[in-house]
Formats: structure tokens, C-alpha cells, sequence
């Protein structure tokens, strides 16, 4: 009697410490749990009850003569401040170099043969959750025998729109007419989130990015898309992230050419202070000491200089967006300061900025027009408060982490460096992951070919292995 | 014994002879150097600068004349500010935004229609020349100023100069309703008014009628020198001092370079950058036991909850300062093309300064502290002159350099007098502000207002001035 009630206690021990463990792991996975899907309704004052309009119509950028010459009066009255001596870029955008290009967009660029050229890719709009979303969707030109499309979302960010994809969309639709291996073809779909261009700008509170998320993952179960994959930088990042925390089972692979970390923690603070000398120890790779070390120029004190703006647009978007919607030169100094900086930091050396070294004007002032014509600079910045406006790290689906395969393309001249060794904690099934050899941060319009061919590999491994079945 | 005793005392005597003498050398020197040391004052460096447009000219003397100035304004002027008032672009607000994403654009098109059709600029440019207005060159630009002389001093009263240095988005023009109760203040019912003074109000160099500086490197040393020189060009060896937001560094500043020619420094609001732990402690200590760290009830409840007041909403309220010590050039250059802009970014601060719960008013509570026709008539300061580029460069020259954390180390010697605000920005309790000033004679709960003291409350503010000034008189 006195073994039989021992062994049962110990097996009933047994019994507790394993229960204890499976309960610990079952909590342990909660960290992989989804995103709910964020139902909202975004349209001004009250939901009517009617059913959504669900219908996708065409959609064409139109202008008029009153818009043209209402912009060049701004411009001819355009009041300039000179820059101080010798101070390049150092001060903000230089106003010297800001003349030049106003007198550019006063005389030599065309947007009505802008608008045209925004027009040759097929656009369309749709209501989802009480807002007008804008989307271009192109499909191949030609598809080889027994191939079908895949379907890519593309999601912008700022100050950017749908048109930085402009160049990367051929290269993706049609790869073999650009010298791109055709195994796999796109269609592509870029919405322009709501607030940017010519999406409606939502009319209530609290539209953040898994907000976006949800509608564009409504977006692409209207088109029919059962199954795709999604791209993004920027805003965009962050929005395909939250994509493939809402539903990764229609997500086959996530590719991103930013990958931030927002949940800092002791770990990334004590390889900040040794990864310097101990690498390996935190699994940094020559690439990444490289870009990220000395820390405090390259990091702390680089972030301080370039995220002023940032910290306004996050506390009072309204204010600072004002005078932006009503003077498009000051909508151009702002947004091109951002083309300059981010491009190239060691830019801001220079009285023009290296503007023009990778962008030409017509791209550059076609991506402005957008915000000017659509008069969307403030709600573009609103995203920012809604976003931030309680710190940074403190969300919820930033302590989520994502299972959806996924690529990372590494541009060298982005602001700051995010090495492989840390976005793993958050990307856990990292495909691909790059060092690209140029390029910034808006790398889909300085460098599409670079681009594409990290996009078309990440995609060859994920169909390869069909790796979206394993998660 | 005996064969020993005459040496000894040979020894001793000789012994004696030097080190009694040495010793009194010894401790004599100590007891000067301490002596000299305590009032060896620790100053800034005056240095030198020069901010005309490119080279300094070698030879000849700069032009020391002041010359008088009256302020103008043009029908060209006028129309052209109403045809942008008129094609202004606006966004409207999110539902239920009331202040919360910054200036309400509902709200703004109200202040914009007062501006179009009912503000006139020209009377308020008759306003503005009430009071007699100069310029001078220094280190290469003009420093504008007024200066205001009480028109009737009572017999055997001593009129004290006083030189009033305002801030951003402010100007020389928040001093209009002060000054005559500074100037006059029988005529306004204030304390029998032993205390008169005449007021010199500059123009910090980039704001307003004062030239912009063409030289990087413009901060508020720089100022602080060009004050000085200003003050000498008008004949005062002494003076008193009084400034809020910029014009506290400024007249901080003067205060360290020149002690000597500070009779007083009046400020209404305190920087304080001093960080490390002991300050950690005594604010976590202050929560509890306020009387052990020096803090007073009225210390404790403008100051917590600390996370809440001196963290998150300094952090809501900075985003303006650091775009501007960044990227001034970006920031401003739309402002000074839209004036609509430059309106929501100004007023903006008069709201949110003032009172922070302004924020949840539709209206951002502004009418209800100051008339349209005042806050308009200071944000065309800016418009008329295209100064407000030239205004966010100061906190890029200033802050950049972490020029703002260099005085805490000097320390400032010269009688003070603080006038603590309830609706300030942050609260700096009196135990913080004797660190640095060293001679602090007032420091004064004020019962209400802003940051924008002498704007919003120039009779409380006048008499604590006075006050102050009194009891160093009385020194």
C-alpha cells in the first residue's frame, strides 16, 4: 500500500511537470498567434446601412487648365529665402538649387504628358470600409504556355505613391523583354494607402497600418486573389508586414527592401555595445559591422538628424501639413529633401543635393504633383500619428512575429541598417536575404533592375519549395 | 644628557627660523587664493563674430550710427498677402480632432476670413510705430530695436534701462502691452512705482526688422554679444535684464559674459538640461517626499506626474523644435510662401503654450487670452519681413552644438529673479534653478499664464519685475 501511494504521487509529479510544459509551450506559441483582421469604417459621419458597394470601376488622372494655372501662379509668386554661405543640403533643401527647379516645372515639365504617362497603366477604385481605394493592376502583356501570373501586391510609403513602381512593373509583368529570366510573371497591383494620392483619405480617427493591412487584404480577395505574394518599403513595409500577420495563409512569400525593428530589447542594446568587437557572438557579418558601426554616427546620431520629421508629422500632422497643401514649392522643398537624403546621405554635402544624380525631375516632380493635385499632404501625414503617436515598439502586432517566407533586400544608403541577425527575431522564416551591391531608399525607382532580380529569386526559391505550404 | 643639550636647542631655534616662516607663507597663500577664488566669477568668453554677407571688410570702422525707423507697408504688400489668404488650400479635420493633430483648419478658415476682411494691416502698423523704432550695424547687420523712455519721470527717481529680449514665434511686438506699465506704471495703478524704467526691445538677428545673419554659426552667445554692444552704443554701462524662451538664453548669456553690466536678470521661464542621477533620484524621491529634495506642494503639483508632464507631453509638444534644429531651410520655406501656413504653424504654439487642455477646443481656446488682431499682428512680423526661415536657423545653430548645456557649467552670478508660470512648458522648482543661479533674490509662483507671459499676463508679470528689481535696489 505505502509503494503503490509513492508511485502515484510520482507519477502524479510526472504528470504535473508535464502538464506544466505542454501549458508553457502552448503559451510559448501564443507569440505566433495572428493579427486580427481590424474591421473599420472609415467614410465621413455615420454608416449608413446599406450593404458596401462592392464594384470595381476604371479610373483615369484627369487635369484641367484652371488646375495648371492656378500651379503656375503659386510658382511665379513662389517667395524663396536665400540659404546661408556654404551650407549645401546641411540646412534642409537649399533654396538655390529649389529656384532651378521650379523654373524647371514652370517651363520644361509637362504634366499634362505626365498624366498620360501616370494613365498607361490601368487604374481603378472601389469602396472598402466606407473609403474610395485607388489601385493601377497590370497584367503580363503575354503569358508562355501553360504559365498563369502571379498576383503582387506593391504597397509605396512616404513621400512616396503607386508611381515609384513605374519602372520596376515592366521588368516584373514582362520580365523577358527586359532581359529577366521569364520563369516566373506578375500582375502587379498597387493601391495608393488611404490618405496618399488618389485613394479617399479616411474621415475618422485611429487608421493606422494594420487598418491598410486589412483593407488591401479585402482589396485582393475582391480582385479574386486567393493566393499572393506582397512587396514593400517604407510605409509599405509595414503594411505588408501587418498583411502577413492578418492572413498568412493567402500570403506565399513577403519580399521587403526595409526591414526595421521596432522592439528593441536588452539583446539589441548589448550587441550595439560589442557587436563592434564580438560579431560573431551576436551573428553580425562583415557586411553589417560595416554599415552599422561607429553606432552613434552611423545610428543614434543619424536617426537624431533625419527624423525630425517624423516626430512632427507624428504629434501634429494638421500644422505642419498646412502650408505644404498650399504652396507647392514648399511641398517640393519638403518631399525633395527626403528624395535627396535617403537616396544618399553624404547628398546633403552637396548645393544640389545629387538630385538629379539618380532621379530625373520628371520623375521626381510627377511624384509630387500627386500630392499636389490630390491635395493629400496632410492626411499622408496623419498615418504618421496614428501610428506612432504612442511611442515606438509599443503596439501590439510589433511584439508579433511573422511565419510567412520571406525575402529581405538590403540597400546600403538606407538610413539605418537592420542586420539579418535582427530581423530574424521577427521574420522567422527568412528566404533570402541580401546585401544589394547600390541603392537607397526609394530602391523600386532608383533601382528597379537591382530590384526585380532580388524579388524574382526570393520568388523562385518560394515556388521551388512551395514554401508557403510548410507554414 | 648634558652633552646633548646645546645642540638641541641650536636645532630648534634654526629649525624654528624657517619653518615658522614657511608655514605662515603656506597657510597665508592658501588663505589668499581662497579668498580670491571665491569671487572669482567664472564668465563666457565674449569672442567676436562677424554675419554680413561675405567677406568682413578690412579696413574701416563699422557704421556706429543708430538710425530711426518707421515700419511700412504698401498696397502691393496688402494685396498680395489677401490674393494667398484667398486661394488658401485646406484639409479638413479628422471627426473629433478638436487641436489634437495640431491647428484645426475648421478653426482656421474663421481666423483667415477675420484676416482677409476685417484685419488692417495698416492700422496696425500705426500701432506698431507708437513707440520709436531704430536700427544699428553690428558685427555686419542691422539690429533693429525700440526704445521706449518714460515721459515723465518723478523727481529724484532713478530710471533703470531695461532690455527685454523675446523668443519664437514671438517678437519685439509681445512687449507692447508691458511696457507702459513698465515705463508708467502710476498711470496704471502699480506699486507707487519707485521702480521706472526705460525699455529697449531688439529684434534677435533673423526675426522681424533685424537683418538674418548671411554666417553659419549664429547662436545665442552670438546674440548675447551683439545685445551687449547695443546696450554700449546707447550709453549703458549697467543694466537689467529680462527674457522667456529665446530670451532667457540670450539674457542667461549676457549674464555670463559681462556680470558686470547685468544690475538683474528677470526670467520667466528656466532651462534646465541637467541630467544624471542625482536628479533621477530626487524626482523619483520628490513623489514622496518632496520636503527632503527642496520641493515645495506648488513645485510637486506642476511637476507630476513627472513621466506624464516632463516626458510624454514634452515629447507631444517638440516635434517643431526638432525639425527646426534639423532642417530649418525645409520647415520654413513653405511657411514663408503660404501665409495661411505660416498662421496654423504660429498660432499653433499661442494655443498650446498658453494652456495645454486648450487642445481638446475646437477653437484651440486662443480668443479666449489674446485678440485675433494681436496674434495676426505678430505672425506678419514674420510675413512682412520673410523671417521665419531665418528664425527656426537659430535652433539648429544652437542646438546642434549643444551650445544649450554650456552654461549650465558657468553658472550665473548676478542677482536673479525668476517668475515661475503655472501653464509653462516645464516646471524648474527653485532648489533646481540655484544650481545654476548662484545669486537668485525672487522666484515667484505666478498664479496664472503661459509661456507667452508678457503677452498674456503683462501686469503680473511687470509687477513681479518690479518687485524683483526693487529688492536689488534695496542690496
Amino acid at each position: 500500500p505505502f509503494c503503490s501511494s509513492l508511485t502515484g504521487i510520482m507519477l502524479l509529479e510526472v504528470f504535473l511537470v508535464l502538464g506544466a510544459v505542454i501549458i508553457y509551450f502552448l503559451l510559448y506559441k501564443k507569440k505566433e498567434e495572428t493579427l486580427p483582421f481590424k474591421e473599420g469604417w472609415w467614410g465621413k459621419g455615420q454608416k449608413p446601412d446599406t450593404e458596401e458597394d462592392t464594384t470595381i470601376w476604371p479610373f483615369k488622372v484627369e487635369t484641367t487648365e484652371e488646375e495648371l494655372s492656378d500651379l503656375f501662379r503659386r510658382l511665379d509668386q513662389a517667395r524663396f529665402t536665400e540659404p546661408l554661405e556654404n551650407s549645401c543640403f546641411h540646412y534642409g533643401t537649399n533654396s538655390v538649387y529649389l529656384r532651378k527647379v521650379v523654373s524647371y516645372w514652370k517651363n520644361q515639365f509637362n504634366w499634362k504628358k505626365q498624366v498620360e504617362v501616370l494613365n498607361k497603366y490601368p487604374q481603378f477604385k472601389t469602396k472598402i470600409q466606407g473609403i474610395d481605394i485607388h489601385f493601377v493592376h497590370v497584367k503580363p502583356p503575354r503569358l508562355p504556355e501553360g504559365q498563369s501570373a502571379k498576383p503582387l501586391l506593391m504597397v509605396h510609403g512616404w513621400p512616396g505613391s503607386f508611381y515609384e513602381f513605374y519602372k520596376i512593373i515592366p521588368l516584373l509583368t514582362d520580365p523577358a523583354s527586359h532581359g529577366l529570366s521569364d520563369e516566373h510573371i506578375f500582375e502587379v497591383i498597387c493601391p495608393s494607402i488611404p490618405g496618399y494620392g488618389f485613394s479617399e483619405a479616411p474621415h475618422k480617427k485611429d487608421f493606422n497600418s494594420v487598418s491598410a493591412a486589412s483593407i488591401f487584404y479585402e482589396l485582393m480577395l475582391r480582385l479574386g486573389f486567393n493566393k499572393f505574394y506582397a512587396q514593400g518599403g517604407d510605409w509599405g513595409w509595414l503594411i505588408c508586414t501587418n498583411l502577413a500577420q492578418i492572413a498568412p495563409n493567402h500570403m506565399k512569400g513577403l519580399h521587403l527592401n526595409l526591414a526595421s525593428v521596432t522592439n528593441m530589447g536588452f539583446i539589441h542594446l548589448l550587441s550595439i555595445l560589442l557587436g563592434r568587437y564580438l560579431p560573431g557572438l551576436f551573428g553580425f557579418q562583415d557586411e553589417d559591422v560595416r554599415r552599422m558601426f561607429p553606432f552613434l554616427e552611423k545610428g543614434l546620431y543619424r536617426i537624431l538628424l533625419e527624423s525630425g520629421y517624423a516626430h512632427i508629422q507624428a504629434t501634429k500632422p494638421d500644422t505642419v501639413g498646412c502650408a505644404l497643401n498650399d504652396s507647392p514649392v514648399g511641398l517640393a522643398a519638403y518631399i525633395l529633401e527626403k528624395f535627396s537624403t535617403w537616396t544618399d546621405l553624404e547628398f546633403h554635402n552637396l548645393e544640389d543635393g545629387g538630385l538629379e544624380r539618380k532621379f530625373n525631375l520628371d520623375d521626381l516632380l510627377t511624384n509630387i504633383m500627386i500630392y499636389w493635385v490630390s491635395g493629400c499632404i496632410v492626411s499622408s501625414m496623419r498615418f504618421y500619428k496614428e501610428n506612432l503617436q504612442k511611442g515606438i515598439g509599443t503596439q501590439k502586432h510589433e511584439r508579433l512575429t511573422v511565419q510567412v517566407p520571406t525575402g529581405i533586400a538590403s540597400f546600403p544608403n538606407e538610413v539605418m541598417h537592420t542586420p539579418r541577425a535582427w530581423a530574424q527575431k521577427k521574420y522567422t522564416n527568412i528566404v533570402s536575404f541580401h546585401f544589394m551591391p547600390r541603392g537607397g531608399h526609394f530602391a523600386a525607382l532608383e533601382e528597379p533592375e537591382l530590384l526585380a532580380e532580388d524579388i524574382l529569386q526570393f520568388v523562385g526559391k518560394v515556388e521551388k519549395e512551395q514554401l508557403w505550404r510548410k507554414t | 644628557q648634558t652633552i646633548l643639550c646645546p645642540p638641541r636647542s641650536f636645532d630648534y631655534s634654526q629649525k624654528n627660523a624657517v619653518l615658522v616662516p614657511a608655514a605662515a607663507l603656506g597657510v597665508g597663500g592658501v588663505l589668499v587664493y581662497w579668498l580670491t577664488s571665491r569671487h572669482k566669477i567664472k564668465t563666457i568668453e565674449m569672442g567676436d563674430g562677424w554675419w554680413g554677407s561675405g567677406e568682413r571688410p578690412l579696413k574701416g570702422k563699422e557704421d556706429e550710427s543708430i538710425r530711426p525707423f518707421k515700419i511700412e507697408t504698401s498696397d502691393k504688400e496688402i494685396e498680395d498677402l489677401h490674393r494667398r489668404l484667398e486661394q488658401a488650400r485646406y484639409t479638413p479635420p479628422l471627426e473629433g480632432a478638436a487641436f489634437h493633430y495640431g491647428f484645426n483648419s475648421s478653426y482656421l478658415q474663421k481666423v483667415v476670413a477675420y484676416w482677409r476682411n476685417q484685419f488692417d494691416w495698416r492700422k496696425q502698423v500705426e500701432v506698431l510705430n507708437k513707440y520709436p523704432h531704430f536700427r544699428t550695424t553690428i558685427e555686419g547687420i542691422d539690429i533693429h530695436f525700440i526704445h521706449v523712455k518714460p515721459s515723465y519721470v518723478p523727481h529724484g527717481r532713478a530710471v533703470q534701462p531695461l532690455l527685454m529680449v523675446h523668443g519664437w514665434p514671438g517678437s519685439f511686438y509681445e512687449f507692447y502691452k508691458i511696457i507702459p506699465l513698465l515705463t508708467e506704471p502710476a498711470r496704471h495703478s502699480l506699486n507707487e512705482g519707485d521702480v521706472v524704467f526705460e525699455v529697449i526691445c531688439p529684434s534677435i538677428p533673423g526675426y522681424g526688422f533685424s537683418e538674418a545673419p548671411h554666417q553659419k554659426g549664429f547662436d545665442s552667445i552670438a546674440t548675447a554679444r551683439i545685445f551687449h554692444k547695443l546696450m554700449n552704443r546707447l550709453g549703458f554701462k549697467e543694466y537689467y535684464l529680462q527674457g522667456g524662451d529665446w530670451g532667457s538664453h540670450i539674457t542667461t548669456n549676457m549674464a555670463q559674459m559681462l556680470p558686470q553690466s547685468v544690475k538683474g536678470l528677470h526670467l520667466n521661464v528656466v532651462f534646465d538640461n541637467k541630467r544624471g542621477l542625482r536628479r533621477m533620484i530626487s524626482v523619483m524621491l520628490g513623489a514622496y517626499v518632496p520636503w527632503l529634495v527642496g520641493f515645495t506642494r506648488e513645485d510637486v503639483r506642476r511637476m507630476y506626474p513627472f513621466i506624464q508632464k516632463n516626458i510624454y507631453e514634452l515629447l507631444r509638444e517638440s516635434g517643431y523644435l526638432h525639425i527646426q534644429a534639423t532642417k530649418p531651410d525645409t520647415a520654413g520655406c513653405g511657411l514663408n510662401d503660404s501665409p495661411v501656413g505660416l498662421a496654423a504653424y504660429i498660432l499653433e504654439k499661442f494655443s498650446t503654450w498658453t494652456d495645454k487642455s486648450f487642445l481638446h477646443k475646437d477653437d484651440g481656446g486662443l480668443e479666449s487670452k489674446y485678440s485675433l488682431d494681436e496674434l495676426l499682428t505678430n505672425v506678419m512680423i514674420y510675413w512682412v519681413t520673410s523671417s521665419i526661415v531665418s528664425s527656426m536657423r537659430f535652433y539648429k545653430e544652437n542646438i546642434s552644438k549643444g551650445s544649450l548645456t554650456a552654461d549650465a557649467r558657468v553658472g550665473v552670478y548676478v542677482p536673479t529673479g525668476i517668475a515661475a508660470f503655472p501653464q509653462e512648458l516645464a516646471h524648474t522648482p527653485r532648489t533646481w534653478a540655484k544650481e545654476i543661479f548662484k545669486n537668485l533674490i525672487t522666484y515667484s509662483y505666478m498664479p496664472r499664464g503661459g509661456h507667452f507671459a508678457a503677452f498674456e499676463e503683462p501686469k503680473l508679470l511687470a509687477e513681479d519685475i518690479m518687485h524683483f528689481v526693487r529688492k536689488v535696489e534695496q542690496l
